[in-house]
């Protein structure tokens, strides 16, 4: 089986399909290989190192015409060049397709019966993870940047004392948190600068500070974890309290690193220009959506731009700015996919197999893509499903305990067990005895005096018994303290004494007991005072 | 019309006091509660003073003034670790008051008959018991006086005669013209101080926080009882806010131990259920103490991601809150996330532990109550116990033999590190024995807790300060 890697003649793609480590692994696996003439030589792979490991080099055609052509970019048709009218018909293809934004192409490779393979196709699954390059290209977008922004600005990452001065750290924003975000994110807080990161998704949070990095969030309830992955799209109120953080953020910040895509569509406009105005000049903003359109409002993509003082770089090859760690991931990538579509000796297209189904666009004249029932979200935001706990409103001891004493009351309240309802009818009995079976009896001032006091007794210990119980265990000691001085009422007990109507010895007791009741009073409300003076937050 | 005015200033000044006890429900409104409990009693005393039938000023106002100025010492110059005892002795002086009011109306002869004359035999009964009952409570926290129980024979034989010789004094108290009756009110009175202090003096020491909040119901029931002798809505009131309040803590305090309410105030702890102890010694865990020393404890503190401070009475008798703030502060300056953990009883007085943190400066957001933190010791890299013993006692859940089983505990053990910080090896104010002493997550470090924390928080400065310039 024959195993063709030409030479990418895209203008700007310095990477190459694999390279002679990841050659090896095809000749392990039963590969005949054949590598285009200098296919690597832009990623600093020369043709030697592809003989050394087991390939032969040929040319143009021995390589585009082999069973299997693995490839960076999609075949290209310019300057009279078209490289899909290389490849036999009935050939297997494995690169990127962008099937949704290449309907043409697609469609050519469906009429020549080519089994096209899209590397931008492999689910998002954890079983496909050895398979997915976007990742791994990703993950280098997500490095270069940060060192491309270095190269542009002018200063340290890391705040340094020099004899010279103090040179403050540079505070890096990146914007979005997936594998690119995070690589930024390492790749900065490496250098030495304070790195913040903001992203819908809570469950990103632990991923952000393992590395390093402040989580930055907006104070609205609501998950941006959509399917693949990736963020979705999000509420009007988010986005505006979003971008009130990112306002915030631009006057400080020195380098913005913005990776959000939302996939099939164009990229979110997250960095305004007036953010980009309010930036220091000589600062850096690197646009790693340039290719959807760009994050920040001034991206021309490919581009470097200065507006407003400010750095804005567009590049749409940060991967391929590292071509050598490219191609050898890219390599490795194939490698592993391969290995999953039977290696040499049983190769072929298995739709059951859920990576090679996701991938697939084109089968024997057939479209096969956008593959049937997605997976689901690969990360079903571990947080929330994991800890229901903190939902629930923290009991503190003293309304948890409230509940006990009433329990049985509620009890009593709610079932009509027949012994209730028999002392409800004794009760009721009773009453009627009392009231018409003895002589009604005028109640004397005395008796109706205690009555009436009896009342206020009763009612205003049911209001304390439903006050108290709300006190948080912390005031204990102030709720004593403040208990204890208005207890000291008792003094209006001996002011109503100090009167001409008693005799002096009545009313200097009663004095007495108003100079012991003020201590309490006094004491008590002033040492609470200075008690609550100490708590704080 | 002076008694609709006088009857709407008692109402405003009863509103003002649901409010106060409402606005200590939390931290944020506790100030504003304490304001109008202020403003509660200033209208009450304004309202009374200004009555026409109240003339003798020469003698109120000293009493007043001495009386405010004796008690704004008092508050001014208390220490925060001192406050159980001020809390007692100003309960004490609610207790006496009533006790005068009680004389002095009985004196005054306002008014007659038998339900006044059971009223104020009452009002003074309760006032006697609260008087020394707080005094022996103060003395006790003070330390003026032995925490250990004091265990009459036949106790509650006594306390029984004492109460019925109350009931018989008041009988014969009942039915004199004039002042007749003073004779058995002031035996009644003598016996009722006779059962205040025994009643207390029978309490242990660690049960000091039920004994100090229910001498606070008591000071309620006081105000309460002398509300119906004179005929005053506001003092009955009050008093029944007060008194519920006192008794809601008290009920908090007995589930926090596991214990009943009359078992505390009659038990005398340790007597009852020491005969199951002593039969079961063998239940006790073997094992060596393990100790340590301050470097070794810093190394670990420094280490740890997650750690957790469980102040005990230790912390209050070293005057060590201070220190461990300034180690919190050192702590969390290196990234360690360092939390309280507050047992309901820790302490002497409800809420102990959480007013000496405070006045340490402590944030009260990173102080939690037992139910908050206690699922959290697992995932806590070290533990420093500071002069706690009983509330971090396993055997209150393994050892059904142990007088505090089922007492709920800090269940610090589950942290694969706990440091005791204790001054002896003897046993905590309960008198039982701790088996975590001997785990093997368990470091004894020996010492006064207020030495210990200096030699901590010095250590970690040393180690902090080249961290720093470097």
């Amino acid at each position: 089986m024959k195993l063709g890697i030409p030479k990418e003649t895209h203008q700007d793609e310095r990477r190459v399909a694999a390279s002679p480590a990841a050659v090896r692994r095809f000749v392990d696996m039963g590969f005949d290989v054949v590598v285009e003439s200098n296919a690597g030589e832009a990623a600093s792979y020369p043709d030697d190192a592809y003989r050394e490991a087991g390939a032969t080099i040929g040319d143009g055609d021995a390589s585009f015409g082999a069973d299997v052509v693995l490839k960076v970019r999609a075949p290209l048709a310019q300057d009279g060049t078209d490289e899909l009218a290389r490849i036999r018909e009935g050939a297997t293809l494995v690169s990127y397709v962008f099937p949704a934004q290449n309907e043409d192409l697609v469609e050519r490779l469906r009429e020549r019966k080519i089994t096209a393979i899209a590397m931008d196709q492999v689910p998002r699954i954890t079983r496909a993870q050895k398979v997915d390059s976007l990742s791994s290209m990703a993950n280098i977008a997500g490095y270069r940047a940060v060192i491309e922004a270095a190269n542009e600005f002018g200063s340290f990452f890391t705040g340094q004392f020099t004899a010279a001065g103090k040179v403050p750290p540079a505070k890096v924003l990146v914007i979005g948190a997936g594998v690119a975000g995070l690589a930024a994110i390492g790749a900065a807080r490496g250098l030495g600068a304070i790195v913040r990161a903001f992203d819908t998704r809570e469950s990103v949070r632990d991923q952000i500070k393992s590395l390093g990095g402040e989580f930055l969030t907006v104070e609205i309830e609501e998950s941006g974890e959509g399917k693949g992955g990736y963020a979705k799209t999000m509420s009007k109120e988010f986005i505006e309290a979003e971008m009130a953080l990112f306002r915030e953020q631009a006057k400080d910040v020195d380098i913005v690193v913005t990776t959000a895509l939302v996939p099939g569509k164009r990229a979110p406009i997250l960095w305004t220009a007036d953010m980009v105005e309010s930036m220091k000049p000589g600062s850096v903003v690197v646009d790693l959506a340039a290719e959807q359109g760009g994050n920040c409002e001034l991206t021309e993509p490919g581009k470097r731009v200065v507006k407003h003082g400010v750095r804005i770089l567009g590049y749409t090859d940060m991967p391929s700015r590292m071509a050598t760690v490219a191609s050898d991931l890219y390599g490795t990538n194939l490698a592993h996919l391969l290995d999953e579509m039977g290696g040499a000796k049983d190769f072929g297209v298995d739709l059951e197999n859920d990576i090679v189904r996701g991938a697939i666009v084109t089968h024997e004249s057939e479209v096969l893509w956008p593959p049937p029932a997605p997976q689901p979200a690969p990360q079903p935001s571990p947080e929330p499903a994991a800890k229901p706990a903190p939902a629930e409103p923290k009991p503190s001891a003293a309304p948890k305990a409230a509940p006990a004493p009433a329990q049985p009351e509620a009890a009593a309240a709610a079932s009509t067990s027949p012994v209730k309802i028999a002392i409800g009818i004794a009760l009721a009995a009773a009453w009627l005895w009392l009231r018409f079976g003895t002589e009604p009896s005028p109640a004397n001032g005395a008796t109706r005096e205690l009555l009436q006091h009896l009342t206020v007794f009763v009612l205003a210990c049911f209001v304390g018994w439903q006050v108290i119980w709300s006190v948080t265990a912390a005031l204990h000691t102030p709720l004593m303290s403040v208990t204890n001085a208005i207890s000291g009422i008792i003094v209006v007990g001996g002011l109503v004494l100090a009167t001409t109507k008693v005799g002096t010895a009545a009313a200097l007791i009663g004095a007495v007991a108003v100079l012991f009741a003020t201590i309490n009073i006094v004491g008590g409300f002033l040492v609470t005072r200075r008690m609550l003076r100490m708590f704080h937050k | 019309m002076e008694y609709a005015l006088i009857t709407v200033a008692y109402l405003a000044a009863a509103v003002f006091f649901i409010l106060s006890l409402r606005g200590l429900s939390s931290q944020e409104t506790a100030r504003a509660g304490n304001t109008y409990g202020i403003i509660g009693m200033s209208i009450a005393v304004f309202a009374t003073i200004t009555a026409s039938e109240v003339d003798r000023y020469w003698l109120l106002i000293p009493a007043l003034v001495i009386g405010a100025v004796i008690g704004r010492n008092m508050a001014a110059k208390v220490a925060m670790t001192a406050m159980p005892e001020l809390v007692a002795l100003l309960h004490s002086f609610v207790g006496i008051a009533a006790v005068l009011v009680g004389y002095a109306t009985y004196i005054s002869q306002k008014k007659s008959g038998t339900v006044f004359e059971v009223e104020i035999f009452v009002d003074v009964f309760i006032g006697a018991i609260t008087f020394t009952g707080s005094v022996i409570a103060y003395l006790k926290l003070k330390g003026s006086m032995s925490g250990k129980p004091l265990l009459l024979p036949a106790r509650h034989l006594i306390n029984l005669a004492a109460v019925v010789a109350s009931l018989l004094l008041g009988r014969w108290f009942i039915g004199f013209e004039g002042s007749g009756g003073i004779a058995p009110l002031i035996l009644m009175t003598l016996i009722a101080f006779a059962l205040g202090a025994h009643l207390v003096a029978a309490i242990g020491g660690a049960d000091m926080p039920v004994v100090v909040s229910m001498l606070n119901s008591y000071s309620g029931w006081t105000a309460s009882a002398a509300g119906f002798m004179l005929g005053n809505d506001l003092l009955i009131v009050t008093g029944a806010l007060v008194g519920s309040s006192g008794a809601i803590l008290s009920i908090i305090m007995c589930r926090a131990m596991n214990r009943s309410i009359v078992n505390v105030i009659f038990g005398g702890f340790g007597t009852d259920s020491g005969a199951a102890a002593d039969a079961a010694p063998s239940a006790a865990e073997e094992g060596e103490i393990q100790e340590t020393d301050v470097t070794e404890v810093v190394a670990k503190l420094q280490a740890a991601k997650n750690v957790i401070v469980v102040p005990g009475y230790g912390m209050a008798v070293a005057r060590a809150q201070h220190k461990v703030f300034e180690m919190t502060e050192l702590l969390r300056d290196q990234g360690v996330n360092v939390r309280f953990a507050i047992h309901p009883v820790a302490g002497r007085l409800p809420g102990h532990m959480n007013v000496l943190l405070a006045e340490a400066n402590v944030p009260y957001d990173i102080v939690l109550e037992m139910d908050e933190i206690n699922e959290d010791f697992e995932s806590t890299d070290a533990v420093l116990v500071i002069g706690a013993n009983d509330i971090v006692n396993p055997s209150a859940m393994t050892d059904a033999s142990s007088p505090i089983y089922g007492m709920p505990v800090l269940e610090v053990w589950n942290s694969p590190f706990v440091v005791m910080m204790k001054r002896s090896r003897a046993t905590g104010y309960a008198g039982v024995d701790n088996p975590l002493f001997v785990r093997d997550c368990t470091r004894m470090l020996f010492g006064d807790a207020g030495e210990s924390m200096d030699g901590i928080v010095g250590e970690l400065r040393a180690k902090a300060a080249p961290a720093a310039t470097a």
